[in-house]
């Protein structure tokens, strides 16, 4: 015999106003094993909740229901009061009565009738709860950013200057990410290089920041507080603890290899650093094009080095470390146009660029010095279109979403363009233009002052005809076919998630969207926190952003972070899956379904029918459960349960609403 | 040397040698007519074994209760190879657990009318996908009829009617279990129909609970069944199971895919609990 205690708010009128709490509360004293009913006008008031405490003890009641608003508010509210009772924590049920009830309906009869029904299952479900207790899990405090972007950089000097130790995952040769890539930065226009280089630096020398440059993770298992990652360096062929960073290896390597960090318009050598500022600031040897690794032959780097620390039998090195928590920043590329787009040319034109090759060609440190040459004569061109939203909100082509960054930045191009090149004409051929932000407007007001020509509308061709890119597109505002006859097209085109994104927050059990951005566990609420517990987000990843943005985020990724690590224990939820095992036939069926890949099938031994057994069972792990339930309803055994919501206390739940 | 002869041969060496400690065949029935399955495990019992057009039953599920005693050897058609190849893919028993000797199946009459029967007549893999040994050759078997022809009748009533008819055919059901009890997928350490503490499905034997029975089933079997039948041919109410679980497999097969349960070891796709980022979301 259970002894219940219901207590109902009326949340002043806002659940008086339409449900009869008093009529309720006469009905719910009818209910089996409920032994004291109460409202209240506000139960989580200080004395609404002293009443409660109060009616436990007096009444003997060792189950609670609470009638009031969704459990998503006040359920902790109600767990902390009982935690300060002889109840369990756990022998609580909520009723919403507010968001599912006399929010949602007008109609005072009817609403009552249906808080009644509420009441009633949580009654019959309450009855059928079992005490349920935390486990304490410890913490490693100890994080780790998958990124070194501006994004992972900020989040690494904030977790670090915290005074926790922090390791930075970078798959590049050199931290920095895009925005070292950029000439200069909207709406300040200050060099990006030169603020981006300095952070590079104190990441690199700060005590508590480890970095692993041209390294990913290879594998993860654990969960909050334990996370045990294998990050697997590759070889880069020089011993760094020998490597001074002089260069001499560089300047004689007779391989020569498309530059990637200068978007393919420069060459740079088998052993090579990303650019000179590059961090960490040694080499490596790209094998797949080094003579001696490919071919045996040459070696001429090892001659020259003085210190020798050329490698060539280096081989990959996998390490393996527990962290507390886990950062993705690992941020965007560019989509890939050239198969979308095949009436820009498809890539054929040498002079139809994208963003990125832009900000190389106006960087004084990029392969042309910071003058504006077209690629394919190197001439200087007096007439550049600029097209934007290429590949985003072009759901038939690209993607539905918008970039966020592209309007400001083509404004930056337009205006950059325009202040090297005086007499040259800019066209910018744009669906909208967007500046929300601080300065940003008037950033794109100055670049209109500055004579960039905008044109409403989406180009639909550019072919060539004597030596000029023509530019087909038209202009919607008003309603006029026209054509640009231009030197140079520059395409502000899409940011996609990063490379392998999809299997590296599969390690971790990342949940990612249809286009694979990072998803945050609450779009408004929770924006830095994935739904696994322990790993966040921060920059590009989630979605596209600019530096500002990205910044915001990290520095917010990082307190969350920050405040995990200073705990030294967890209490774990204990509202996970439990797996009858006398059911479960070890089949499976819940393995694949689990999104937090907390379930795997282990062989046990058992005694059946007076024989010794051996056979395969699920197993939850405990840290990586997160109670979504997913498995329960999987097994068709029914030997998932789901703690707090067993399968016979949700068939009670229901019986009572099947009963009148 | 005739298959039966095959199968005599092998289930004498096999037992006598130790190789299996059970081995599972059919014995002659009463009558000429009709067979029986029969377990064995001593090797002078061999020349009980029969093969003809009247093995009806399927012996997949009688491997589940003779395990425990060792290896169990047995002759296995199309339908009772995919019953191995479930059990195996369903955790039941190991593939190391049987010796399979494999038999093409011409197709089986039934007793009364000499007819192929229904089962037979629908079946599409009368070979055995999955042995150790063949006894014998492949068999030829006529074209099986049009896999969804039964489940377009029933689409093709008007929604009332639809409903009226399944409320006749559930009220037939005597709630014996007998269909679950023969099929290859049941194979749940408790049923959920038996799970007193959740009490999924009532007692009470009315239309109401013996349909919830009925899809409830469906769905649990829906994306394994290997379509042998026998779940129809046991019901002693003549409830035309088939119907529903074809309707499950015509909706998988629209949904992800053409798509067949079980015919490799390799491939035990279960389409329903599977899960891919990349589903179709037809009712979002
Ligand atoms: C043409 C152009 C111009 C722009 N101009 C401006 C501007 O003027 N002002 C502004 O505010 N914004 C601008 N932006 C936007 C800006 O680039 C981004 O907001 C910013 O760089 C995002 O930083 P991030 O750290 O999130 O991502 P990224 O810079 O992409 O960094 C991610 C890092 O993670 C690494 N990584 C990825 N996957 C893995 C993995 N699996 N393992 C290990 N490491 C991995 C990558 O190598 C990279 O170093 C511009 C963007 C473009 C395309
Ligand atoms: S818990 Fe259920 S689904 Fe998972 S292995 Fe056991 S029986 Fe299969
Ligand atoms: S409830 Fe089940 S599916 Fe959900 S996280 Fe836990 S084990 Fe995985
Ligand atoms: S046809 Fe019937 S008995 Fe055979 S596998 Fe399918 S549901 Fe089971
Ligand atoms: S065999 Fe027929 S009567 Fe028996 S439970 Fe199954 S459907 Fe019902």
């Amino acid at each position: 015999m259970s002894r219940i205690g219901v207590f109902l708010c009326y949340c002043g009128s806002n659940i008086a106003g339409t449900v009869d709490v008093e009529a309720v509360a006469e009905m719910a004293r009818t209910l089996p094993d409920v032994v004291y009913v109460e409202t209240n006008k506000y139960t989580c008031s200080d004395p609404g909740q002293e009443g409660v405490k109060n009616a436990i003890i007096e009444k003997g009641i060792d189950r609670v229901v609470v009638g009031a608003c969704s459990p998503r508010m006040h359920e902790p509210t109600w767990r902390k009061l009982l935690a300060d009772t002889p109840v369990n924590p756990y022998m609580l049920e909520v009723a919403n009565l507010r968001e599912q009830c006399s929010w949602v309906h007008k109609d005072k009869e009817i609403a009552t009738e249906k808080a009644k029904d509420l009441v009633k299952m949580a009654v019959a479900k309450v009855a059928r709860l079992q005490p349920l207790h935390s486990i304490e899990i410890p913490v490693h405090k100890k994080a780790l950013v998958i990124g070194g972007g501006i994004a992972g950089m900020q989040t690494a000097l904030d977790i670090a200057d915290a005074g926790f130790q922090v390791t930075i995952v970078e798959r590049e040769t050199s931290l920095g990410g895009k925005m070292v890539m950029l000439d200069k930065t909207f709406p300040t226009m200050d060099c990006s290089a030169c603020i981006c280089t300095p952070k590079m630096s104190e990441v690199g020398n700060h005590p508590n920041i480890t970095v692993k440059s041209y390294s990913e993770v290879e594998n993860v298992s654990g969960y909050i507080g334990n996370f045990e990652v294998t990050i697997r360096e590759k070889a880069k062929y020089i011993d760094y603890n020998l490597c001074t960073g002089c260069g001499a290896c560089e300047t004689k390597c007779p391989q020569k290899v498309t530059n990637d960090f200068e978007q393919g318009m420069a060459q740079r050598t088998a052993i090579y650093k990303m650019f000179p500022q590059a961090v960490p600031s040694k080499p490596v040897i790209d094998a797949a094009h080094c003579r001696k690794l490919q071919e045996g032959k040459c070696g001429v780097c090892a001659k020259v080095c003085p210190t020798g620390a050329i490698n060539y039998e280096d081989e990959d090195k996998l390490t393996t470390e527990t962290y507390g928590a886990v950062v993705f920043a690992t941020g965007y590329k560019l989509i890939d146009w050239k198969p979308l787009y095949p009436e820009y040319g498809g890539g054929k034109y040498e002079d139809v660029i994208t963003g990125l090759q832009f900000e190389r060609l106006v960087n004084a440190s990029g392969p042309t010095e910071g003058h504006i040459l077209r690629p394919s004569d190197g001439t200087e061109p007096k007439s550049v279109v600029i097209i934007k939203c290429v590949g985003s909100r072009d759901p038939n082509k690209g993607k539905a979403y918008c970039s966020r960054a592209c309007c400001m930045y083509s404004a930056k191009h337009a205006h950059q363009y325009l202040d090297k090149v005086p007499d040259g004409r800019c066209y910018v051929f744009y669906m909208d233009v967007r500046t929300p932000g601080k300065g940003y407007d008037e950033f794109y007001m100055n670049t209109l002052q500055d004579g960039a020509q905008y044109l409403r509308g989406r180009v639909s061709k550019i072919y060539r005809e004597n030596g000029k890119l023509i530019c087909k597109g038209e202009d919607t505002l008003t309603s006029q076919q026209v054509t640009v006859a231009a030197d140079m097209v520059v395409l502000e085109t899409a940011m996609v998630p990063a490379d392998g994104i999809d299997e590296l927050a599969a390690k971790f059990t990342v949940g990612r969207d249809a286009d694979s951005w990072l998803v945050e566990a609450h779009a408004k609420l929770r924006p830095v926190e994935t739904n696994t517990a322990g790993i966040f987000l921060a920059g590009t990843a989630q979605g596209p952003k600019d530096i500002p943005d990205s910044v915001c985020q990290a520095g917010a990724a990082a307190s969350k972070v920050i405040g995990l690590l200073n705990k030294d224990k967890l209490m774990s939820n204990p509202q996970i899956s439990h797996v009858n095992e006398t059911l479960c036939q070890g089949d499976g069926a819940c393995v694949g379904i689990c999104p937090y890949g907390a379930i795997s099938i282990v062989e046990k031994q058992f005694r059946e029918n007076s024989r010794k057994v051996v056979r395969p069972v699920a197993e939850v792990n405990p840290g990586l459960c997160q109670g979504c339930g997913a498995c329960t309803v999987t097994c068709r055994a029914g030997a998932m349960d789901l703690l707090g919501y067993t399968n016979e206390s949700i068939m009670r739940e229901v019986d009572a609403l099947c009963q009148w | 040397m005739t298959a039966q002869d095959i199968i005599r041969t092998r289930a004498k060496e096999l037992l006598e040698s130790g190789e299996v400690a059970t081995f599972i065949g059919w014995e002659a029935g009463r009558f000429e007519n009709q067979t029986t399955p029969l377990v064995i495990t001593d090797a002078a019992d061999a020349d009980k074994l029969v093969f003809n057009e009247y093995c009806v039953n399927t012996l997949a599920k009688y491997v589940r209760d003779v395990i425990p005693r060792g290896k169990v050897g047995l002759v296995v058609r199309g339908c009772d190879s995919r019953g191995i190849i479930r059990l195996v893919a369903d955790k039941v028993i190991k593939r190391e657990d049987v010796y399979l000797i494999g038999v093409g199946c011409p197709g089986i009459k039934d007793r009364k009318t000499g007819e192929m029967l229904k089962k037979c007549a629908e079946c599409r893999h009368n070979n055995p996908p999955e042995f150790d040994e063949m006894a014998g050759e492949v068999a030829e078997k006529p074209v099986a009829v049009e896999r969804f022809a039964e489940v377009a009748e029933v689409e093709a009533m008007a929604q009332p009617d639809r409903s009226r008819y399944f409320e006749s055919v559930y009220a037939k059901c005597i709630r014996c279990y007998a269909c679950r009890d023969v099929c290859p997928c049941c194979t749940c350490r408790e049923c959920f129909v038996d799970q007193r503490r959740e009490n999924w499905v009532g007692k009470q034997n009315n239309v109401a609970e013996n349909r919830f029975y009925g899809l409830t089933r469906v769905m649990h079997i829906g994306d394994r069944c290997i379509e042998c039948g026998e779940c129809e041919r046991v019901c002693p109410m003549d409830l035309p199971l088939m119907k529903l679980n074809r309707k499950v497999i015509q909706d998988m097969n629209d949904l992800f895919g053409e798509f067949e349960s079980s015919l490799s070891l390799e491939d035990t796709t279960e389409p329903l609990i599977e899960y891919r980022l990349d589903d179709v979301e037809e009712f979002m």
